[in-house]
């Protein structure tokens, strides 16, 4: 699922991006064998991930791509010729002329061996388990044992219910010490939260001393963990794994734009995981980012209204349309139009392309304030609006001002609204305004406005949003939007169309194309094919 | 033998009215006219077997032609196969043929085996098992056949007599698999549970009465002259065409095809019992109710070698890559938990491939072709069902009948709308 529009571009409004530096001398790269087969790969690259390419699967827990290598799991131990011990394929790194291999006896029962270590104590939990049918420890036993036991003394017990902070739970049976979440804190947040404690079977993983797990980063422990014994508080016990289906998007949660699944199931979203993009958030998301979904349930627009009135789309259009008309018959001046950092890209284009159609030059960009406390310079950053990049490019790209709301015009009575937050405008100033909102939430200048249009949020509707370093990345609707609210760029279709504008989308994919045509900097984007959510279960195993 | 094609607004207009409008007629047509007439037979007619549509183009009462329309029982057998495990694929072939559905289940199983390289190594007792509840349901099948054909010409009796027996057999596959009729009681890599206790003299006894039975049929058909009126010499087939359109089971045989899976493409252990395969000469209906009769008593003979051959032992391949652990097991050992939710949620892991096998099915080779992607479902699934084959030839057979023969010659063709229309 690599198919967003991953094109980098420099910061909107400068030259497009030249091509691409000539390559300097070849990387250096090395040729061994697997199996009998010849494979070449980057030199440094580690024998399990040659391996990966050649389409060999060897077993692993511990190792993670992201994550430095500890080889401490063994489970992906392969025979090396010449080399008397089987190795780690995690920290083996490929050299000229190596021989490896995977399915020889002696790894083979290595491997064998190992899982039946691995699952010596783990406890019968696959019913009740939160991590069953997304499980590697499932996965590589079903594809690598799939064996009887052959234990025949009891198991040893550990804690089953350990709070380790705020957001996660620890089972400490299910865990299989393979340090993942040690190196996730580390590594991702950089802060030592988690260690091992004791030897042998009664090792544990546990908080380090005077510490909990307690960081802006603390979830991605959860996505590491092969096994069940990290547990979101957010997900545990809401939806079972294999039941959900995954649609890529794009976090809207701040202007990082990391890359995400939404995992859904009956029309609403139950979970956000990150989706790795080196560019952008590598295999990581912050844990504020993975709460976004919630607001897709509260507050919700989902018909339209006229003075605060239930009414069908027909009837709004017309209202909005009439005063519309009126006012920009006595002045052009008189109209204002607000594009929103929230909202995606067609639906800013679509909005400004409609100022324009107009002759309306009061044109404003309105953005949730910024929160400084937030930049960790990792992925957090203090902007928090997902698309303030874009809809500013695209008022400049459009010739507009693009000013923020605190500077609106003092001639403006009515206000056409993209986005249900209108900043630094106080309840007077806005029970003098006349407000057509295009909104998703029935919150803020929604509840005064004249006329409100339902529209789609981020996660109902395919669009793209253009994150702070200039990447323009696709978002895929996991699902349809409640009600009778629609993409808000077919909300300004209709009001165009309303009001005599010639604007005639009929599909997301033709508001960008014309939106690639209108900013120099994005000429070289293409709208990729429509994602069709993956069902999980039959995935396979994703850990 | 197709219809005459009618392409202007009148004649279309005669050919559904059956007449020309009065102003039409000269004087010296006044009388009868003798314009084709269109019919409806079906979609719902108590005298079709399933629903099927046929528009019969007639002359008089003589058949012109025949428009066979099936379709109205489709159920997306192949496309909602992709969506499910191979395992939940049994209870969709049960929908299949449902006058015997232990013989879909087997079919579907042996394709799946063959993919995943199990042929030949299921236990010998799952192995007399399935050909024992096949069958019993081939006998289901053909007393259906005949009982009710038997039952459109006025032979009421035979039709109860025989679904008397059908109903023996139904009730004893109930006790082997716990339902009635769709059964869903085969697995790959063996059969869902072991015989119910008393199963060998239940059938022998079974067996007993429905001798009996076929002979009581017998006794009224064989020789009844309106039956044999009705069926011979009707809707006769040659030997070539039949090979020519693809039929199979007992309308080839009955034209003297002599081609049956089980002796020309021996699988499972129909190689260590004695039967004999039916074949006829004229290819006419009562042919075919002769070859279906007589392989009842093949069916029969089949039953009783294998009740005397069936060896003890396990009923499930001891396989782990299809078998389910025992439940003791898998609630006690992490490993069986780990297997059992693995068959269950993700499915039996079948290696990329793909796979045709063939089973002589209640109608003849009844074949399931898979491709397999290498997860726990069907990439694609397809089956040949000898119903939609031999529907193909019914415009043919009942061309220049009368209107009367379109029935037996149906219900000899024996169309199940589940199979058929897939």
């Amino acid at each position: 699922m690599t198919d967003v529009v991953k094109t980098p571009t420099p910061a909107p409004g400068a030259a497009p991006p030249a091509a691409p530096p000539a390559p300097a001398a070849a990387p250096a790269s090395v040729s061994l064998t697997i199996d009998g087969m010849a494979v070449t790969v980057a030199k440094g690259t580690n024998v399990l991930e040659a391996a990966r390419t050649l389409g060999i699967d060897i077993s692993a827990f511990c190792y993670h791509p992201g994550l430095p290598i500890v080889a401490q799991c063994r489970q992906c131990l392969v025979a090396v010729e010449k080399n008397p011990k089987l190795q780690p394929s995690c920290q083996q790194t490929c050299g000229e002329g190596m021989v490896v291999h995977t399915t020889d006896a002696q790894s083979t029962l290595a491997r064998k061996q190992q899982l039946e270590f691995t699952l010596l104590n783990h406890p019968i939990d696959c019913p009740i388990c939160d991590k069953a049918g997304e499980c590697t420890l499932q996965r590589l036993y079903f594809e690598h044992d799939n064996a009887d036991s052959r234990v025949d003394v009891p198991k040893v017990h550990k804690k089953k219910v350990v709070d380790l902070g705020p957001t996660v739970v620890l089972d400490q049976e299910r865990c299989i010490l393979c340090s993942r979440c040690i190196r996730t804190c580390d590594q991702v947040a950089g802060e030592h939260q988690l260690e091992f404690a004791h030897r042998g079977d009664h090792e544990v993983l546990t908080t380090a001393p005077g510490a909990e797990l307690d960081n802006p980063y603390s979830v991605n422990t959860v996505d590491v963990c092969p096994v069940g014994a990290l547990t979101a508080k957010d997900f545990r016990f809401t939806m079972r794994a294999w039941e959900l289906e995954a649609t890529p998007s794009v976090c809207n949660g701040c202007a990082t734009g990391c890359n995400i699944e939404i995992h859904h199931k009956n029309d609403r979203a139950w979970r956000l995981v990150p989706r790795h993009n080196p560019e952008v958030n590598d295999y990581w998301m912050c844990d504020e980012g993975r709460l976004t979904y919630h607001p897709l349930r509260e507050q919700r627009l989902v018909g339209a209204t006229v003075d605060g009135l239930p009414s069908g789309w027909d009837r709004a259009i017309k209202a909005a349309a009439d005063r519309l008309t009126a006012a920009l018959a006595s002045s052009k001046q008189a109209v204002g139009v607000v594009l929103s950092a929230e909202a995606s890209n067609e639906d800013n284009f679509a909005l400004a392309k409609l100022a324009k159609a107009w002759g309306v030059t009061n044109v404003y960009v309105a953005s949730k304030p910024d929160v400084p406390e937030r930049a960790d310079g990792k992925l957090r950053v203090a902007d928090v609006n997902p698309n303030r990049a874009g809809a500013v490019a695209i008022a400049e790209a459009l010739g507009f001002a693009a000013r923020p709301t605190m500077d609106l015009s003092a001639d403006v009575r009515t206000l056409v609204v993209l986005g249900s937050a209108l900043p630094d405008i106080d309840d007077a100033q806005l029970a003098e305004l006349e407000i057509i909102a295009i909104a998703s939430h029935d919150r803020g200048p929604v509840g005064v406005a004249r006329v409100a249009l339902p529209s789609a949020a981020w996660a109902e509707a395919a669009g793209t949003v253009t994150n702070q370093k200039g990447h323009v990345q696709r978002m895929h609707a996991a699902f349809g939007p409640p009600g009778q609210a629609l993409p808000a760029w077919e909300a300004v279709v209709r009001l165009a169309q309303a009001t005599g504008a010639k604007l005639g989308y009929a599909h997301a994919r033709e508001v960008f194309k014309d939106m690639t045509q209108a900013v120099p900097a994005w000429s070289a984007l293409t709208w990729a094919r429509e994602a069709r959510p993956l069902a999980l279960r039959f995935a396979g195993s994703r850990g | 033998m197709a219809a005459p094609i009618t392409t202007d607004a009148r004649s279309l207009k005669q050919l559904v009215l059956g007449r020309k409008d009065v102003q039409d007629l000269s004087d010296t047509e006044q009388e009868l006219p003798s314009d084709l007439m269109t019919v409806n037979m079906g979609p719902s007619h108590p005298a079709m077997h399933g629903t099927v549509r046929i528009v019969l183009t007639v002359d008089g009462e003589r058949v012109v032609a025949g428009d066979v329309q099936p379709g109205y029982l489709h159920r997306c057998f192949e496309k909602e196969s992709e969506y499910a495990t191979f395992t939940q694929v049994f209870p969709y072939t049960d929908r299949l043929n449902y006058v015997s559905p232990m013989i879909n289940n087997c079919g579907w199983a042996m394709a799946v085996e063959k993919l995943m390289g199990l042929t030949g190594h299921i236990p010998k007792r799952a192995e007399y098992i399935r050909v024992i509840v096949s069958e019993m349901s081939r006998i289901t099948d053909h007393l259906t056949c005949v009982g009710a054909s038997a039952m459109e010409l006025g032979a009421f009796a035979v039709f109860l007599f025989f679904l008397k027996a059908r109903e023996w057999m139904y009730e004893l596959l109930e006790k082997v698999s716990g339902a009635r009729l769709t059964h869903s009681y085969v697995r790959i890599g063996g059969v869902g549970k072991d015989l119910p206790d008393n199963f060998h003299a239940d059938l022998t006894l079974c067996l007993d009465q429905t001798v009996k039975v076929i002979a009581e049929g017998e006794g009224l058909l064989n020789n009844n002259k309106i039956f044999r009126d009705r069926m011979a010499g009707i809707g006769a087939m040659t030997k070539a065409d039949a090979i020519a359109t693809g039929c199979v089971g007992p309308i080839a045989r009955a034209a003297g095809v002599d081609y049956d899976v089980r002796k020309d493409y021996p699988y499972s252990v129909y190689p260590e019992v004695e039967f004999d395969v039916p074949v006829g000469t004229t290819g006419d209906c009562f042919d075919r109710y002769l070859v279906r009769i007589e392989e009842l008593k093949q069916s029969i003979r089949i039953l009783r070698q294998c009740l005397k051959q069936i060896p003890d032992g396990p009923v499930m391949s001891s396989d782990h890559r299809v078998a389910l652990p025992p439940k003791q097991a898998t609630y006690n050992t992490i490993e069986s938990m780990i297997r059992h939710f693995k068959h269950i949620m993700d499915g039996i892991k079948v290696p990329a491939g793909e796979g045709y096998a063939f089973v002589e099915g209640g109608n003849g080779e009844l074949g399931f072709y898979v491709v397999a992607d290498g997860t726990g479902r069907p990439y694609k699934a397809y089956v040949r069902s000898p119903s939609f084959v031999h529907l193909s030839t019914a415009a043919q057979l009942i061309h220049g009948h009368l209107i009367a023969d379109v029935v037996p010659i149906f219900g000899m063709i024996n169309m199940i709308g589940g199979e058929c229309d897939k």
